[in-house]
């Protein structure tokens, strides 16, 4: 750190706060914005919390007249934020972070006008990342990372000053969104249905009006939920709208919407195309797609098992595995299409140990009971259409459509 | 040698003022008992305490001990640590004596200290004072925490006569207060035929005690109370002794509570039996008390000469104990040796006298003090006699206690002599004890300063704060009321005391001043809050204390441990056990009071307020019986509530004592002051009544019980009280503190619910539950009694905090029994403790459990995202391990809907993988049913069903035959049941209707459904659970 001089530090700090105060009076959201943006790392800050660690007094500074002081509970906290940053504590920068943030939120209120809506986002913003950072250096301590929660009920705390009627309503869905993000962080997810109850059932603001970067966040994380429910109509609609909606500059956004958007499209029978696939580096799941084109059920075993680790993690992985079902009713029609090129007439009717045979070659070992009742399910879920005769162990197929596709419509279950 | 010290002691005390002696009190509280415990007096004995202490080590008690220290550090690091090198001392002497007490005390201890802080804010003490008395119970701690203490330990020990000598402790204050009288008392101590006197002048103290005690119960009454006892005590010391102690004791009791009245009257049961014993000990006594006097002066010394050392007062023979002191530890076992010694002397018949000894002793001790620290001293002995007959450690803890309690009566002698700075002089005491109340307000103030004396020694500020607040108090109630602020400026001004001279001097100053406003009328008028100080020679005594006791409280924490270890040793025997454990309760108990007075007292004060209330409750019910009896018995009476409820004559001494009580009431009950108290005492009441229910239940529920149950009552009873005092949350309490070793050596043992600190001698050592776990194992027994002893099984290890390969073994084997009875609550306890056992790399059958974990969740929870998460949580290596590839099979069967596949995992599931389908295979085969319902046509054979749902017991089609039969009626009755549509074909054989089935399946109400959902809680099945 470069030696400071008092008196430059004295100017440091006290241009921040006219900065700070001259914002506030000229209602200057993005000047605001910059003021608190801690993590941003911005030069200005940066040399702000070198003078603070030089200048130790500055909450003297920030009493010296009403137009600091008006805003101390805000910026005291915020200047020891800045400091703790500086150095590395974590920790303490969350909590300085988060008074400061308690701080402000009554002010944020009393203003009539939205006009720091901004700001507040970046408070959100940055809570939320110092709390992970924080829990970090609380985990690697041996504690237990407790911040983020904390960021959490604080955005709630937000939220609830966002969620009224008036112009700060826009506000909301960000917030909202920051709330997804930590509860998906955290786990506990079911956290986020009051939430979503409150942005989906209030008629007073029509979705469409929030800002369009939150209305892509937050379509994604509802998305994901819909998914992890096994709801895929629903999580179609709502990844589809991610998708559509989002910058199509933003290709890391739009590879994560793919990610639960592609297992819910093939859950629906619509394959995506390679070119995507490869395109978005979703790779693993191109094996998957095969497996379904091809009806071979090893290849798709194969690449569930292949990429188990990731579909797991990401949650997708009970969705993929639904997909055999699938695998089996291509491969029956392919069954189906090869008798009828030999024999138009008998070719609904298809003998059981016709299939034990096929998937033997496929490599897999079932047994007639197990094929029999895997033919069972695919009836039962109405994936073939026909039924199955037990004494003669003959699968006897609908003359029309013996094979309805899913049209875009889940698989019975 | 003790006569010796007594009379230098009753010199030194007449020589030194009253005031001295506060002073000296307060600083000698923290440092005193460090170093008076040294004094090399003792170390002869030392030496058998060491003994003794041993054998307490081995009890398990030592380790509650810790725990509880390791509170009351925090807390009161001061007081604490005074406590502590009470306790250390006595450990390190022994150490196993100290621990044997401290064990209980500890966990009384953790839960007193966790109130304590909350409770302890300054705010709490201005308040205690300011309130007076509603808070009183909790300075009534201080100086009822003594009797608290020792409550409990009679509860437990049923100490009828250590309680008294609780009382005594508590009392104590007001026994300095009667300085003068006491000191007779002492002279008569010295004598041999005195112990008789001396028992009287204990005996009037318990009864003060108790009253001070009952009144904490009661809540409001605690200052009242804890006045009328010093009124009590005055008179009694000045004359009425005899006669007093019931009359005195009714009356005061009546003030508190009809609680306290129960008390008082048991006291003075016990009081006759104390006197009795004494008497008749006194003989052999005279050899005893010699030995048990010089212990009990080592113990008033150290207690004493804490404040020697930091003040002036040489005069003692203290002096010599101060060099000892220099070591608290060894100080505290000198006088746990000469307790104990004195204990014996009990045990052997002589014993009454010894202790009577002892308490003249102490009261020499306290004399030279101040009468009020004789008095403690000798409720003290007294308590540790009643507790040494019981076993000799015990005893030593007593003493050990005992001390600790004469420190803080010490203190509070101060203070009372800063209002008996009037009192000695003024004829009051004549007066107290013509009037019952105006005595009792001078009580009440000397038992307030005794608290607050604890206080001071402890907590630096505080302590001295309220010591002050206490003396003004006491001045106050004298004079008739001091202001607050007055008694905030005492406070001020003894806060700036920095050793014991500058108190005495200080003390002095603020006589005159209190007398000359008091002469001009301004004493209420005067903004003393404004009022300058005084200048004050120094003011680094205060710190003095502070330093000294944390080491020592450290010190003392460890030492405790092994003390309750001795104890489990003891446990076996069963009067000892008994007695030891309640006198280790009451020790620690008293040690606690004294220490928590300092800084904690504050907080704990409520706390045990409520547990004074319980245990005087037990207590009084103890005592009537006691009373009659001997004073051997009285311990076993004492011991085993049970016992104390059993007995009729108990039942009769408390309505004798409870008619005393009210008649006592009636008369004090006329002053308007005293109605006042009544109101807030009442509340008290209620609360107390309701522990005494409580404790009433308890023993109800163990009167058939054994010795185990008892204690666990007592156990119990502390913890509820405990939870009354509640404010305190669940983070605060330190489950260290919390932490038993257990002593238990039967291995079978009932699950009851713990709702209190657990009792060591109810607990099982992990020996012990290795075979009690091989006895479930082997057993033939049902269901609901493995499950039961297993539940506590698993209790014990739990409250002894035993985690290894055979707490992982033990919830091992009651998950699988679990499993094997469908028992899935059960089981998911006992799987959620694995996952933490096994995460802290405990090993065990990892595998087969993360199997189960998984078709837990795969067939009960039916929650994608929990499945998701804990597949993803499977190891490569797990994924390997034959159960969990089961489990993800059955997962991929269940997901897919493969029944075939399901039913083929449920015939050769590895472990109890089975067990766990069990539960989904009804679902299953419906689901498959419906299934083929709507694939199938047209039919489809029963046979064919039977095979693929798993009702033929043999695994596919090979042994058809034999088992064929079975399975195919057992089907056939399923299908009826869920409404399937049968028919025959032209062999004869039972065909499915798929069509007329698909729309006719239902899944029929289970059998064995309640309304409630949970069949488990059926009424039959309970009743049959219950008779086990």
């Amino acid at each position: 750190m470069a030696y400071l001089s008092m008196g430059e530090a004295h100017r440091r700090i006290t241009e921040y706060l006219n900065r700070f105060s001259d914002a506030v009076s000229f209602q200057d959201g993005a000047s605001l914005k910059q003021l608190l943006s801690v993590s941003s790392n911005s030069p200005s800050l940066l040399s702000l919390a070198d003078s603070l660690n030089v200048f130790q007094d500055a909450n003297r500074l920030i009493k010296q007249s009403d137009k600091y002081s008006q805003f101390g509970e805000i910026t005291a906290p915020f200047f020891r934020c800045l400091q703790s940053y500086r150095i590395g504590n974590l920790l303490d920068a969350y909590h300085a972070f988060e008074k400061a943030a308690n701080a402000f939120l009554p002010e944020f209120r009393n203003w009539e006008s939205a006009w720091a809506l901004e700001a507040l986002y970046v408070i959100a913003y940055e809570i939320r990342i110092l709390a992970e950072r924080a829990d970090r250096e609380l985990a690697s301590n041996g504690k237990s990372p407790e911040k983020l929660k904390g960021a959490g009920s604080f955005l709630m705390k937000v939220f609830g000053v966002l969620a009224g009627k008036g112009p700060k309503r826009v506000g909301a869905l960000y917030v909202t969104c920051q709330l997804f993000k930590i509860y998906f962080k955290l786990g506990t997810v079911h956290l986020c249905r009051s939430v979503i109850r409150s942005i989906e059932t209030a008629r007073i603001f029509d979705f469409e009006e929030f800002p369009k970067r939150d209305k892509v966040t937050y379509m994604y994380y509802t998305g994901r939920l819909e998914v992890f429910n096994e709801n895929f109509p629903a999580a179609d609609h709502k990844l589809s709208y991610a998708l559509m909606h989002c910058n199509p500059h933003h290709e890391a956004n739009i590879r994560m919407i793919l990610k639960y958007l592609i297992p819910v499209k093939l859950s629906i029978g619509i394959l995506p195309q390679d070119r995507l696939l490869e395109k978005y580096g979703l790779i693993e799941y191109s094996n998957v797609v095969q497996a379904l084109k091809r009806g071979d059920l090893r290849l798709l075993r194969q690449a569930l098992q292949e990429h188990e680790d990731r579909f797991l993690r990401s949650g997708v992985f009970l969705v993929l595995e639904k997909l055999e079902l699938q695998v089996y009713q291509r491969l029956l029609k392919k069954i189906y299409i090869i008798q009828k090129q030999r024999d138009p007439s008998k070719a609904h009717q298809m003998k059981l140990e016709v299939i034990v045979k096929a998937l033997k070659w496929l490599e897999i070992d079932m047994d007639l009971d197990e094929v029999e009742c895997i033919v069972a399910i695919l009836i039962y879920k109405n994936l073939v259409k026909g039924y199955f005769a037990h004494k003669s162990k003959v699968v006897v197929l609908s003359k029309q459509d013996p094979f309805p596709k899913l049209n875009a419509k889940p698989v019975n279950s | 040698m003790l006569m010796m010290n007594q009379g230098v002691n009753t010199q030194t005390i007449a020589s030194v003022d009253p005031n001295s002696l506060e002073g000296r009190y307060v600083v000698d509280v923290s440092q005193g008992q460090t170093s008076s415990y040294n004094p090399t007096a003792y170390e002869s004995e030392a030496a058998s305490w060491t003994m003794h202490r041993v054998d307490n080590h081995s009890t398990e008690n030592g380790i509650l001990s810790n725990s509880s220290y390791h509170h009351d550090h925090q807390t009161q690091q001061l007081a604490r640590s005074a406590q502590d090198s009470l306790n250390t001392a006595s450990l390190a002497g022994s150490s196993t004596q100290g621990t044997m007490s401290v064990t209980q005390d500890h966990s009384s201890y953790a839960a007193y200290n966790p109130t304590d802080p909350y409770g302890y804010g300054s705010s709490g003490y201005s308040s205690y004072y300011n309130n007076g008395y509603q808070q009183q119970p909790n300075h009534a701690y201080s100086q009822q925490q003594p009797s608290h203490s020792y409550s409990q330990q009679q509860p437990s020990h049923s100490y009828s006569q250590q309680q008294p000598s609780h009382s005594y402790s508590s009392t104590g204050g007001a026994y300095q207060n009667t300085g003068a009288p006491y000191q007779p008392l002492s002279s008569f101590q010295n004598t041999g035929s005195y112990t008789g006197t001396t028992s009287y002048s204990t005996t009037y103290y318990n009864p003060g005690d108790y009253q001070t005690a009952g009144g904490y119960p009661s809540s409001g009454y605690s200052n009242q109370t804890s006045l009328w006892n010093d009124p009590n005590n005055a008179n009694y010391t000045s004359q009425q002794y005899s006669t007093y102690a019931p009359d005195t004791t009714s009356a005061y009791s009546s003030g508190t509570a009809a609680s306290t009245s129960m008390n008082y009257e048991q006291h003075y049961k016990q009081w006759a039996d104390y006197y009795s014993q004494t008497e008749v000990s006194c003989a052999p006594g005279t050899e005893h008390l010699s030995a048990a006097s010089t212990s009990n002066l080592g113990s008033a010394v150290s207690g004493v000469y804490p404040t020697s050392n930091t003040q002036p007062p040489a005069s003692f023979t203290p002096a010599s104990w101060r060099p000892e002191s220099a070591s608290s530890e060894l100080p505290s076992l000198q006088t746990g040796a000469t307790i104990s010694s004195t204990h014996n002397g009990w045990k052997q018949g002589t014993p009454s006298f010894q202790n009577h000894h002892a308490s003249p002793m102490q009261p020499h001790f306290q004399i030279s003090l101040e009468s009020k620290a004789s008095y403690d001293n000798i409720q003290e002995q007294q308590q540790t006699a009643p507790q040494a007959p019981n076993s000799q450690f015990p005893a030593a803890h007593q003493v050990t206690q005992s001390y600790q309690s004469t420190l803080q009566n010490a203190p509070s002698l101060d203070t009372r002599r800063v209002s008996r700075m009037q009192i000695p002089t003024n004829p009051r005491i004549a007066s107290n004890l013509a009037l019952g109340l105006s005595k009792t307000n001078k009580d009440g103030p000397t038992n307030s300063a005794a608290a607050k004396p604890a206080y001071i020694s402890v907590s630096m500020p505080k302590p001295n704060d309220k010591v002050l607040s206490n003396d003004a108090t006491n001045s106050m109630l004298k004079p008739g009321m001091f202001p607050n602020s007055l008694r905030r400026y005492v406070e001020r001004a003894f806060n700036l005391c920095k050793d014991d001279t500058q108190r005495v001097a200080c003390q002095a100053i603020m006589k005159e001043i209190i007398t000359k406003a008091t002469a001009d009328g301004t004493l209420n008028t005067r903004d003393w809050d404004a009022e300058p100080l005084f200048a004050i020679p120094n003011a680094e005594a205060v710190n003095m204390d502070s330093q000294c006791p944390t080491p020592v409280s450290s010190l003392s924490r460890y030492k405790r441990s092994p003390g309750r270890r001795s104890k489990s040793r003891w446990e076996p025997l069963p009067e000892e056990k008994s007695v030891d454990k309640p006198v280790s309760i009451s020790n620690d108990i008293v040690k606690y009071d004294g220490w928590e007075r300092k800084p904690p007292s504050v907080n704990s004060e409520s706390k045990w307020n409520a547990l004074n209330n319980m245990k005087f409750s037990l207590l009084e019910q103890r005592f009537p019986s006691k009373n009659t009896q001997r004073p051997a018995k009285r311990q076993h009476l004492a011991d085993g509530l049970n016992a104390a409820n059993n007995d009729a004559s108990s039942d009769s001494d408390k309505e004798q004592s409870l008619t005393a009580y009210y008649s006592s009431a009636i008369s004090i009950a006329n002053t308007p002051e005293e109605k006042k108290r009544r109101e807030s005492r009442s509340k008290r009441f209620e609360k107390g009544q309701g522990h005494r229910a409580e404790i009433n239940h308890l023993k109800q529920k163990n009167a058939g019980a054994e010795n185990l149950y008892s204690r666990r009552a007592s156990a119990l009873m502390l913890n509820k009280s405990f939870d009354d005092s509640g404010s305190k949350a669940v983070e605060d309490i330190d489950w260290d503190a919390l932490t038993v070793k257990g002593t238990c050596q039967e291995i079978e043992k009932r699950y009851l619910r713990l709702t209190s600190a657990p009792d060591p001698s109810t607990v099982r050592p992990e020996e012990v539950l290795e075979k009690a776990l091989l006895m479930v194992q082997n057993s033939q027994k049902n269901y609901l009694y493995k499950c039961d002893q297993l539940k506590s099984i698993r209790q014990d290890l739990t409250v002894q905090r035993i985690q290894n390969q055979l707490t992982v073994k033990v919830y091992e084997t009651h998950a699988r029994l679990s499993l094997e009875a469908g028992d899935l609550p059960e089981y998911n306890q006992c799987q959620s403790q694995l996952k933490t056992l096994y995460a802290e790399g405990i090993e065990g059958c990892h595998m087969e459990f993360a199997a189960y974990n998984l078709l837990c969740v795969i067939l009960h929870s039916n929650n994608h995202r929990d499945l998701v998460s804990s597949m993803s949580r499977l190891t490569e290596g797990a994924k390997k391990d034959k159960a969990v590839k089961h489990a993800l099979a059955v997962r991929a069967a269940v997901t897919s809907g493969n029944y075939v596949m399901f039913f083929r995992l449920y015939k050769d599931g590895p472990n109890l993988n089975t067990c766990l389908m069990d539960l989904y295979v009804e679902k299953m085969r419906y689901k498959a049913v419906s299934c083929m319902s709507r694939s199938y046509r047209p039919t489809i054979p029963i046979s064919y069903i039977a095979r693929v749902l798993g009702f033929s017991r043999t695994s596919d089609g090979n042994d058809e035959k034999d088992s064929d039969g079975s399975g195919l009626v057992e089907c056939v009755e399923w299908m009826n049941t869920h409404g399937a549509c049968l028919t025959s074909d032209s062999c004869g054989e039972i065909q499915l209707d798929t069509k007329a089935s698909s729309s006719s399946l239902y899944m029929p109400e289970p059998e064995d459904a309640v309304a409630h959902g949970d069949a488990n809680l059926a009424v039959n099945d309970f009743l049959t659970r219950t008779s086990l």
